[in-house]
């Protein structure tokens, strides 16, 4: 185990992330020269169909950003001791670029117009709406899918989103150049990974009985089974932000946060446990 | 916003006990009268099915169920489905739904 650990460690995280970064940008401005949001569904089928290498260009994007997200999450835990040093304000800016990276990743699934993507839009529109006096105003500015389409969608996913991420994470990553070169074997395994597996898409087959969300979202579909938007899809998620906002070991209560993290991602991963097998 | 009323007219004519599944309507005809139900699920705005086999309209994102005439079968959804107005033309000539 410590072995493993260890190695884990060596492993350069943040490195790693900069380049499925590169790679999801890179990728993500060729299917934006293909991509309408006024027709969300036709334009996708086409990037897939017709567009000369649209289908590999789609799911390289794709699974560029799912690998920025995962090497995210591990650069974080495995240079958690060093960054001890950051200040209160630096820490809080930094782990704010998980849910933001998360609502990247989601709007993204969204634009794809499919029948769960278009779904899962429906679905973040009405937990905000369910927000007494701020949901109508956040949900004008963030999704607005039933007045405006994936109009305002698009504009977050390609700019607003991404400024947000780069404010908050410049002072970091600022400090840090990733080249290609230095990591061919990765570079190579992303661009071959997307060869192989296409991304998903999925048309509206009417007999379906069980769609699910994104992976990392299949807990909350299966929280909002039982209880309110307002709790399945806002107080919950927003105690483990809170909590991974508070995690330093300065903190009194770290032990206690620590915990708790602990115990929410476990019930989490038994949800979409529980998600998956339905 | 309050949307604009939209007018679909469908050429088609059903028989009876049939029906016709649109992007965000689902048109029922049971012989005597006609009527629409929106697809969207009134729990979080899935897009429901209708399922031929068991009567019944289903929403594939947390199974709320609700009969053909919109009523709630089967949580979580409390509420009954929205239903459009529909115009049976004379002589087969189809149907007009507004939404
Ligand atoms: S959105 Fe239809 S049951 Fe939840």
């Amino acid at each position: 185990m410590k072995v493993i650990w260890s190695k884990f460690l060596e492993i350069k995280w943040g490195n790693y992330s900069l380049l499925a970064l590169y790679i999801s940008v890179l990728s993500g401005v060729v299917v934006a020269w293909q991509y309408d949001p006024a027709t969300p569904f036709y334009s996708v089928s086409t990037i897939d169909l017709l567009i000369p290498f649209g289908e590999y260009f789609r799911s390289l994007h794709f699974y560029s950003s799912q690998f920025f997200f995962l090497f995210c999450i591990c650069h974080v835990i495995a240079t958690f001791e060093q960054a001890q040093q950051y200040s209160r304000k630096q820490w809080i800016m930094l782990t704010a670029t998980l849910p933001v990276t998360l609502l990247i990743l989601f709007t993204g699934y969204i634009l794809r117009g499919d029948s769960t993507g278009f779904s899962a839009g429906m679905i973040a529109e009405a937990i905000l709406l369910d927000l007494p006096l701020i949901g109508q105003p956040i949900n004008n500015l963030l999704f607005s899918i039933t007045d405006n389409g994936m109009k305002r969608i698009y504009v977050n996913h390609i700019v607003g989103f991404c400024l947000l991420w780069g404010w908050l994470a410049w002072s970091h990553v600022k400090k840090y150049r990733v080249s290609f070169n230095n990591h061919i074997a990765l570079t190579i395994s992303i661009l071959l990974f997307s060869v192989f597996v296409a991304a998903p898409f999925e048309p509206d087959h009417l007999g379906v009985t069980y769609i699910s969300g994104p992976w990392f979202l299949v807990g909350l579909q299966e929280l909002l089974r039982y209880f309110s938007p307002m709790v399945a899809g806002v107080i919950v998620p927003s105690t483990l932000l809170i909590a991974i906002a508070l995690l330093q070991k300065r903190n009194r209560y770290y032990r206690c946060l620590l915990i708790f993290i602990g115990c929410w991602l476990f019930i989490y991963a038994i949800l979409t446990l529980i998600g998956f097998l339905r | 916003m309050q949307k604009k009323p939209r007018v679909l007219e469908l050429s088609k004519t059903l028989t009876a006990g049939g029906f016709h599944t649109g992007p965000d309507y689902i048109l029922f005809d049971n012989g005597t009268e006609a009527w629409a139900l929106s697809r969207k699920c009134t729990h979080l705005g899935c897009t429901i099915n209708y399922h031929e086999k068991d009567d019944l309209l289903e929403c594939p994102c947390h199974q709320s169920r609700f009969s053909t005439k919109g009523l709630v079968l089967q949580g979580p959804a409390e509420k009954t489905l929205v239903r459009y107005k529909v115009e049976k033309l004379k002589d087969g000539g189809g149907y007009i739904v507004t939404i």
